[in-house]
């Protein structure tokens, strides 16, 4: 039984022998491990919010590993993956690690590189969890600010004076101070330099 | 005085008288002609020598009476000669008579015998008895077997020449210029009565058909204008409807110096002229027919360099005109490409030698065009004729040799694609098996890695150390079965098929298809076997895969040096045969040669490791041996045994 919010090892893998093996060995570190013997199997199990990874066995019955990566892209379910293969050459891995695989091991793989893999890959998850949940919480402050707002922060943010923002919308100066003051707050951003790391998170394009 | 003088006269006229009778022996023995004198009273006969020459005696042998000179008449010329002798005599006639003779060494001769005039047929002459009949007579008899000879062969040639003129449906004429005459066959080959005479020109020119008729008129008139010769064949209307060919040659008479007029044949040609024009019809569609098929024949004498025969398509495919000037024999020889000439001399010479036929191909050089083409020329040497005498035909088979060169350079390609296919196929085939070895083995070392974790946790939680080694176990077993599945590939995979096996003509085969490999590489071919070398008893498929999978390794192990590859075959002291393959290339490695027919053992980058391991596996299946050795030199031999024939069957 696991507890909420402790990570979970996927293993996709047709060899039932592999596939028990790897899921033995998970366990035996403590973790959490569940084994599927296709893709499909996979993308039927109900999903949680908690950390997890995939161990991928690239040579699949009905479609290749990469194939199963591309496809988990494509969908927008972000998982790290770690690739086995039996007989994995340097092209095939260059291309898994390109699409953003954290590892490509070689059957037989060293316990301790596999276990390695698996912790690199939920602290990736994690930390990709952690962004995720900020952005979150910083577009939901962005949403609340005004049309006005947003127009000054986009401004500030591109680097302009309080003079030269109010000439741009046609506005007082002070009508700019006010306008400024309301945005660092409802941000909750310190100074400038903070305000436009938010808007690099947000992705927010500078004006100009 | 007196009787001195009449005695000397009498002398002188017994010596005349002597030397008379002499001149006359010898007129008569020089004209062949004798004389006689029958006593009728007494049928004493009396013969000059020349007489007696004649019958073939002794002159003056015996005395002649008439019994003895009929005894030598001819018995079938008894009757005519004597039978009515008392009536003729009477009667006066019988001048003269011809009869044969019959000689004592039996030749029988001809003889005319003519009787005195003055004796026998005057009546005051002849000395008669007292019925009127003459009592003696004197004649002559000659010799005339010769001339009557003469006479005869001469009526017989007439008869002849009437005869074969007939037969040959020929006739002759003579003409002085002005004068004309036929024989009577030549009138019955023109069809025209001989009685009514030769017919003038204007008469003649009549029967001539219509479009003949001017050829024929200017032969006429060259022939009285200008005393020329003439050789026509024209068209002959003959009055009873039918139509012939005659051919009318005239030749000029000259007797020293001056001419004399003609002397000429009428020939009725009209089979002859019928039978060429079929022939000429004949040899236009065969001459059709051979420029279509490109077949050309030929008749010729290669000894003697004399061409009897050649049709036009045989001088049209050498590059000649046919309507040209005679071909020499040599200028066929010359377009005969020099690559090719020694070879066909070769065969030729053979055939000849043999008085045997032949078959041969060879390119040559059109004489026109320069073009190159491939011929096939068949030769039948007639048993009945010279040495060097053949019949034959020439056959262009250019396009069917260039379709042949591209039939085969598809072969090779297929071959190569074959070799390329089995490499892959050995390369998916190891992979396969690579992958299914090596999941087992992964998944067993992972279950003992987590075992181990098991058994470190404090406390051991040794349940499931338990289930972790258990599926070690399992999965040991299953990278087991694997491995067993591979070993039994070739044992139990088909039934073994075993026949008797060539491994001459294998490696002939092997050899053909790596050649191509074999050039790129700079690597000989070599084969060494024994004249007696035994058939194996094998799978010749799987057989060929092993000479296949050994010569390969040898090519790949020269691809850099180039090299020599040699197969050879021994017996050992088992009776079984050892083929070795050896090559002059890398060698091999420094650890075991056992570890090399290992599955997976490969030293070679592209390698799959699996070809060693496969040979050996076919080779054990066929009950041999398979191992490698380092040669003194460079490069390694492998060697393999097999079962003989004989051994199998005992």
């Amino acid at each position: 039984m696991k507890s909420a919010g402790a990570p979970t090892v996927f293993i996709i893998d047709d060899d039932r022998g592999m596939r028990q093996s790897i899921q033995d060995l998970v366990e035996s570190v403590g973790l959490h491990a569940e084994s599927f013997a296709t893709g499909g199997e996979f993308l039927n199990r109900k999903r949680t919010n908690d950390p997890s990874c995939l161990v991928l066995d690239v040579r699949l019955p009905q479609m290749s590993g990469l194939d199963f990566q591309r496809q988990l892209a494509e969908a927008g379910m972000q998982i790290p993956i770690i690739f086995v293969t039996a007989h994995g050459d340097v092209p095939m891995s260059v291309r898994a690690l390109k699409s953003g695989a954290v590892e490509f091991l070689t059957k037989p793989f060293r316990d301790q590189d596999l276990l390695d893999a698996i912790q690199q890959a939920l602290q990736r998850d994690r930390a990709e969890r952690d962004r995720q949940a900020e952005i979150h919480d910083l577009q939901e402050r962005y949403d609340a600010l005004t049309a006005r707002e947003q127009q000054v922060m986009a401004l500030v943010v591109s680097g302009m004076l309080n003079k030269q923002i109010a000439s741009e919308i046609g506005a007082g100066e002070a009508t700019v101070k006010i306008h400024r003051g309301n945005v660092m707050r409802k941000m909750k951003a310190g100074s400038v330099v903070d305000l436009v790391r938010m808007a690099d998170k947000l992705k927010l394009s500078p004006r100009r | 005085m007196a009787d001195e003088h009449v005695q000397k006269t009498l002398e002188e006229l017994s010596r005349d008288l002597q030397e008379s009778k002499a001149r006359l022996e010898e007129a008569q023995r020089v004209a062949h002609v004798g004389h006689w004198e029958w006593d009728l009273e007494t049928d004493v006969i009396v013969w000059s020598d020349e007489t007696y020459r004649i019958f073939g005696l002794s002159p003056q042998e015996r005395p002649m009476d008439l019994a003895t000179v009929q005894s030598l008449v001819h018995p079938e010329d008894r009757e005519a000669l004597y039978g009515g002798v008392d009536e003729d005599l009477v009667a006066g006639i019988r001048p003269d008579a011809e009869f044969r003779i019959v000689r004592p060494n039996g030749e029988v001769r001809t003889v005319h015998a003519l009787t005195s005039r003055r004796w026998s047929f005057v009546p005051r002459d002849a000395k008669r008895d007292s019925a009127g009949r003459p009592y003696k007579l004197f004649g002559t008899v000659q010799d005339i077997t010769e001339r009557k000879r003469a006479e005869e062969t001469l009526q017989l040639t007439q008869a002849h020449f009437r005869e074969g003129q007939r037969l040959a449906r020929m006739g002759s004429w003579t003409s002085d210029g002005t004068k004309c005459q036929w024989s009577d066959e030549l009138f019955q080959i023109y069809g025209l009565d001989p009685r009514k005479g030769v017919p003038g020109t204007e008469e003649f020119l009549t029967i001539i058909h219509a479009q003949d008729r001017p050829s024929m008129a200017e032969a006429i008139r060259s022939m009285l204008e200008e005393e020329r010769g003439c050789d026509v064949t024209t068209r002959v209307m003959r009055p009873d409807g039918k139509m012939r060919y005659v051919r009318c040659v005239g030749m000029r008479v000259v007797e020293q110096g001056v001419f004399k007029g003609f002397l000429g044949t009428g020939m009725d040609v009209t089979e002859q002229e019928l039978l060429t024009q079929e022939l000429r019809r004949e040899r236009a569609y065969l001459n059709e027919a051979q420029g279509l098929a490109h077949i050309g024949s030929f008749a010729c004498n290669f000894v003697t360099g004399q061409n009897f025969h050649l049709s036009d398509e045989t001088i049209r495919m050498h590059g000649f005109d046919p309507s040209g000037p005679q071909v020499p024999f040599e200028d066929f020889f010359a377009t005969i490409q020099p690559e090719d000439l020694q070879g066909v001399k070769d065969a030729l010479e053979k055939a000849i030698r043999t008085r045997t036929d032949y078959d041969i191909e060879y390119r040559i050089c059109r004489a026109d065009n320069g073009n190159i083409r491939f011929f096939r020329s068949l030769g039948h040497h007639n048993p009945a004729g010279e040495i060097g005498d053949y019949v034959g035909t020439t056959i262009d088979i250019t396009e069917r040799k260039r379709a042949e060169q591209e039939h085969e350079k598809l072969r090779r390609l297929e071959g190569e694609l074959a070799h390329i296919n089995r490499l892959n196929m050995m390369g998916e085939l190891a992979a396969a098996l690579a992958h299914e070895i090596k999941q087992p083995i992964a998944a067993s070392i992972t279950s003992a890695n987590a075992c181990v974790r098991w058994l470190e946790r404090n406390p051991p939680d040794l349940a499931r150390a338990r289930a972790a080694a258990a599926r070690i176990e399992q999965d040991g077993n299953r990278a087991a079965e694997v491995i067993n599945r591979l070993r039994s590939f070739y044992k139990k995979g088909s039934p073994p098929k075993r026949e008797m096996v060539d491994i001459k003509e294998i490696t002939r085969e092997m050899s053909d298809l790596f050649r191509t490999e074999a050039i790129r590489y700079s690597v000989k071919i070599r084969s060494e076997f024994p004249e007696d070398t035994p058939n194996v008893l094998a799978d010749r498929v799987q057989i060929q895969q092993v000479f296949m999978n050994l010569m390969l390794n040898a090519i790949e192990a020269m691809k850099d040096t180039g090299g020599a590859l040699t197969i050879t075959a021994r017996p050992n002291s088992q009776g079984q045969t050892i083929v070795s393959i050896s090559d002059t290339g890398v060698g091999l490695p420094q650890e075991s040669t056992e570890q090399i027919f290992d599955a997976f053992h490969t030293t070679k980058p592209e390698g799959t490791g699996m070809g060693l391991a496969i040979t050996r596996s076919i080779v054990e299946s066929h009950g041999g041996r398979v191992w490698a050795n380092a040669n003194q030199g460079a490069g390694a031999t492998f060697h393999f045994t097999l079962p003989v024939e004989d051994e199998a069957h005992a």
